[in-house]
Parts: structure tokens; C-alpha cells; sequence
């Protein structure tokens, strides 16, 4: 009789723990953590400017960004233009220095002489 | 610009360009895309390309740059004013350990490796390792020029140096290389790598290896201080996502846990100076030197020349993705045998290597091109460094004074002098920083 209370509770005890385990393993999985990223600037919209409706008459840089290498495509790009669009001025300009240099006073050019830019290119 | 302006892009760029536009404040920016890359297309290449289709959209490149300059933008576009960003919050939602490290994997998080999840608790006794507040902001750090800055606190690198496994006595130094704001994962389509070099007495203090292996990875101060800076990169400075902040081609293994050991202070000849001593600090100061390079070769060559003249021969010919700019890291035996071969100080032997390196032929010419325009005139001397030949040598130093007028060759000594070996690369100097006010 004794032998099989001992064996009762022992089987208990074994059911017991072995549901404590699976519960702890079950609760124990949950972990919060810090989350390891750093803090986003803020961003500011920039308006777009307004289109014409067509570019015939208009004026349009072609910027070239003096990325090393890739002139002729630049050149190209303003040669097809003109080709296939002859009643719109393409300019194409050398921005200064290398295409890391900042060139305010083409930027001020283009907005007091031109209606469009498209600047190219790098690799 | 205030005009319709529409930037023509290469097709390997798109990711990026998209991400700067939205971050400059230009979501819907007009962008042409072009096919990848126009670097020396000829002409009829060229005008293929422009007559075609614009690789992303399908439509053809003409009509979509027209397009770009006359449609009008939407309503949203025409307006100003701040755009929401995702809230990114303290703790993140709780997860099981294997998901943890999913989410983390699947964020661009890690390295690749698992991490230590950064709990409460593990972060908090990581910030036992120094004075400062947790809420104190450290840094901004930023993939590159053109990308947008983020800031860190205290209490975020905590996070991260806790995630790369590193321990509270090592953090002071993860802070001073976070307080840099230097990316270890610098974005550009080169594949850059940097080094972490340390000295005074916080190597002795939290055990850096300088001895037999410095370089490897057998020390945990070495290694855990080394990974964190690049979790630091990938998590607090915005660096790392592949085609969007981080463009290197190949790639590089040591973006891993970069190039990080001490200085040998203990094994550096009489009257060498230790790296931080050479860049104005006093001995006493614990310091982290970082460097920027790409590669490094290791060399043992036994000849008959003195060791000194074998580097020196070394530094004229070798070839890498920067030619003007080197770094040796010397074994200590290296460096004994420079020492008595009559030279006194890194200096002195910095100088001799300056003076005595000459250029040779085929990169003189590489990297000059009005120079070599004036030699096919007859314009002295250049025609006389082209009557060389390929072979020549030109008696131009190749390595002058570096960035802010600095030397561009640097020596640091490191490793277990089992051995007369050395590396040289294309490493320079960034910047040196105090240890010490982030304890």
C-alpha cells in the first residue's frame, strides 16, 4: 500500500513538472528586447515645381555631373534631343569641378534662364 | 532647383536614388533610368540606350523624361511640410528567442550571426560600464555623404554592444568609437573596411590581445568590440542595406567585426612612440585610433636586402584601390630589425619612406593625364619620366602628406613576434579619440 502511494506521487510529481516545464518553456520564450535602432531625422517635403504643359520654345539644361568616364552619354543624350525635339533650346552645360562639387551658379543660371534640367549621370 | 528637373540614373541605382529623394524631402521625384553602366559605352551604345526603354518603368526613355518635365505633380507633391516617418519604439514587441532572431536576421540587424537579445536586464548591466546618462545622445552617424544622419543615445549602443556579446568594462571603448559618427560600412561601390586601433591602459585593462594572433580572432575584447561597431553601423547609423545604403560590389570580410586590435606598446623599440602618443595624446590616455583602407597584404620576404629596404621596395610597386595612402602594421621583430637598422622613431622611418619612394612608370601615367599630354609635347620633365619606359621609376614621391597635411604612410606595431612578418595596405588614418570621458 505504502509502495503504491510512494508510486502515486511520484507519477504526480513527474506530470507535475514535467507540465511546469513545457509552461515555462512556453512563458520563458517571450523575452522584450530593446529596440536596437537609432533615431529617425525629421523629413521635410520639398514642392515640386510646376510643369508647362509643352516644352516647345522652352528652354532645357542638359547638366552634365562630370561623373568620370561617361561624357559620352551625356553628349549623346543632348544630341538626340535636339534631333528629336527641335523646337525646344537644349543647353548642355559642365557643372563645376568633379561631380561631388556643388555649383550654385549654374543652379542660379538655370532658374533665371532655363524652364528645365536634367542632370546625368554616374556609373 | 525651383525648375522641373529630372535626374537620369543608372539602372543598378534605383533603390538608392529612390530612398535619397524620399528622405531629401522629393518623394515623387521624376527619375529616368538608363541600363547599367554607361562608364565608356561608345557613342552608338549610348544613343541605343537613350533611344530605348527606361529599364524600370518599360516605357521609352524619351517620352519618360518628356513626361517627367510636363506633367504636372500630384496635389501632395505640390505641397511643403514634414513627412511621418515609422515610430520606432523603446522595447519591441516580446518574442520567442528563435523569432527574436528571425526578426532581427530579417531586419538587417545583425551581421549575419546571431546576436545576444538585447533585454532589459543584460542592457542595463551593460550600462554599469559607464557614468553617462542613458538618454545621453552620443552621436549621428550617417552610410555616406548624400544619406541622412541618425542620432544614438547611451542607451542604444548599450543595445548593440549587449547584441554583438560584448561585456560592461569594454563599453567605454564601443562609446568612443560611436562618438565618431565614423560608419564602419561606408557606402560607396568601392568596398570599404576600417580598423580600431587601441592603446594605453584600457588594452591592459579589459584584456586586448597585442600578442601572437592580435589580428585574428581569438580575444574576446578584440572581437566583441570589433563586431559592435559594425551592428553600431548597420543599427544606429542607417549603413548596410544592401543596393540602398551600402553599395560595395564584392564586398569585404572585414566588415565582419573590422580590424581590431591594440597597439604592442610593450614590444615597441626605444624611441618609437605608441600610435595615440604620435597623434597628440599623452601615454597615460586611453585612445582608439580608426582607419579607412580596403586591403591589406601580408608579407614575410626573406632577401637579402635589409627589411627596411624590402618595405620601402614594397610601398613603390604595390597597387590597390587607393595608390597614394598606406598603413604598415609590423610584428615587433619587424619592427627591432627597422630600429636597428639606424631608424630611431616611426617618424624618422616614415620619412625615409616618404624621400626614398619614388613612382613607378605605369602608375605615374595612369593618373596623370595632362601631365602625360605635356611628355608627348617634349615638355621637360615629363618627357624625360616617359623616355623610361613601363620599367622606369619616376622621381616623383608617391607618398606625400596626406588628408589635413598629415603623413600619408602610418606604422603601428602589433602581433607575438613569432615571426618577421608585416602587413602593408591602403589604410589611412581617420581620427583618434579619448577612451577615458566615456567611462
Amino acid at each position: 500500500m505504502k509502495i503504491r502511494i510512494v508510486c502515486i506521487l511520484l507519477a504526480a510529481l513527474v506530470s507535475a513538472g514535467l507540465t511546469l516545464d513545457l509552461s515555462r518553456a512556453e512563458g520563458e520564450a517571450r523575452i522584450a528586447v530593446l529596440n536596437p535602432q537609432g533615431i529617425l531625422p525629421p523629413i521635410e517635403r520639398i514642392p515640386m515645381a510646376p510643369r508647362a504643359e509643352s516644352l516647345e520654345g522652352k528652354t532645357i539644361y542638359v547638366v552634365d555631373t562630370k561623373f568620370p568616364r561617361t561624357r559620352a552619354f551625356v553628349e549623346t543624350l543632348h544630341r538626340v534631343l535636339q534631333e528629336t525635339y527641335p523646337k525646344t533650346v537644349w543647353v548642355l552645360r559642365d557643372k563645376l569641378g568633379n561631380y561631388q562639387v556643388d555649383d550654385p551658379n549654374l543652379w542660379k543660371e538655370i532658374r533665371e534662364k532655363g524652364h528645365g534640367v536634367i542632370m546625368g549621370i554616374g556609373h | 532647383m525651383g525648375v522641373p528637373t529630372v535626374p537620369v540614373i543608372t539602372r543598378s541605382f534605383e533603390e538608392l536614388v529612390k530612398s535619397i529623394a524620399f528622405k531629401k524631402g522629393i518623394p515623387g521625384m521624376r527619375i529616368v533610368f538608363t541600363p547599367h553602366p554607361v562608364t565608356d559605352r561608345t557613342p552608338e551604345v549610348c544613343r541605343k540606350y537613350i533611344l530605348g526603354r527606361d529599364p524600370v518603368s518599360g516605357r521609352p526613355m524619351l517620352d519618360v523624361i518628356l513626361d517627367g518635365l510636363t506633367r504636372p505633380p500630384a496635389a501632395e507633391d505640390r505641397r511643403a511640410g514634414p513627412i511621418a516617418r515609422p515610430a520606432r519604439p523603446r522595447l519591441l514587441e516580446p518574442m520567442a528567442e528563435d523569432e527574436l532572431q528571425k526578426y532581427f536576421l530579417d531586419n538587417g540587424y545583425t551581421d549575419g550571426f546571431p546576436v545576444v537579445p538585447p533585454t532589459e536586464r543584460r542592457v542595463a548591466e551593460m550600462l554599469k560600464g559607464t557614468s553617462r546618462e542613458p538618454g545621453e545622445i552620443v552621436g549621428r552617424m550617417r552610410p555616406s555623404d548624400p544619406h541622412e544622419a541618425w542620432e544614438y543615445t547611451v542607451e542604444m549602443v548599450a543595445a548593440n554592444a549587449v547584441m554583438a556579446g560584448a561585456k560592461p568594462e569594454q563599453f567605454p571603448a564601443i562609446l568612443a568609437i560611436a562618438s565618431t559618427g565614423v560608419t564602419s560600412l561606408f557606402s560607396s561601390t568601392s568596398s570599404f573596411a576600417r580598423m580600431a586601433v587601441f592603446n594605453g591602459p584600457i588594452v591592459g585593462e579589459i584584456g586586448m590581445n597585442a600578442g601572437i594572433g592580435a589580428m585574428g580572432p581569438f580575444n574576446h575584447a578584440n572581437a566583441a568590440i570589433g563586431r559592435a561597431w559594425t551592428l553600431i553601423s548597420r543599427n544606429l547609423g542607417g549603413s548596410g542595406k544592401p543596393g540602398e545604403t551600402y553599395l560595395g560590389s564584392q564586398g569585404t570580410p572585414l566588415n565582419y567585426s573590422n580590424i581590431c586590435f591594440p597597439e604592442a606598446e610593450a614590444a615597441l623599440p626605444p624611441g618609437w612612440n605608441p600610435l595615440h602618443v604620435q597623434k597628440g595624446f599623452k601615454p597615460s590616455d586611453s585612445v582608439v585610433s580608426l582607419f579607412s583602407g580596403w586591403s591589406l597584404n601580408n608579407v614575410a620576404w626573406f632577401s637579402p636586402m635589409p627589411i627596411h629596404e624590402v618595405i620601402r621596395g614594397w610601398l613603390e610597386h604595390f597597387f590597390s584601390t587607393s595608390v597614394s595612402q598606406a598603413t604598415l602594421i609590423l610584428d615587433p621583430i619587424v619592427a627591432g630589425d627597422i630600429a636597428a637598422a639606424g631608424f630611431g622613431s616611426k617618424e624618422a622611418y616614415i620619412d625615409y619612406l616618404a624621400k626614398n619612394t619614388g613612382t613607378p612608370s605605369w602608375l605615374y601615367w595612369q593618373t596623370r593625364q595632362n601631365e602625360l599630354e605635356k611628355a608627348k609635347e617634349g615638355v621637360e620633365p615629363f618627357a624625360g619620366y616617359l623616355r623610361l619606359g613601363d620599367a622606369g621609376v619616376v622621381p616623383v614621391p608617391r607618398f606625400g602628406r596626406g588628408r589635413g597635411g598629415r603623413s600619408a604612410i602610418e606604422v603601428v606595431v602589433t602581433g607575438g613576434s613569432t615571426n618577421a612578418y608585416w602587413f602593408g595596405g591602403d589604410f589611412s588614418h581617420l581620427t583618434s579619440v579619448a577612451v577615458d570621458p566615456w567611462r
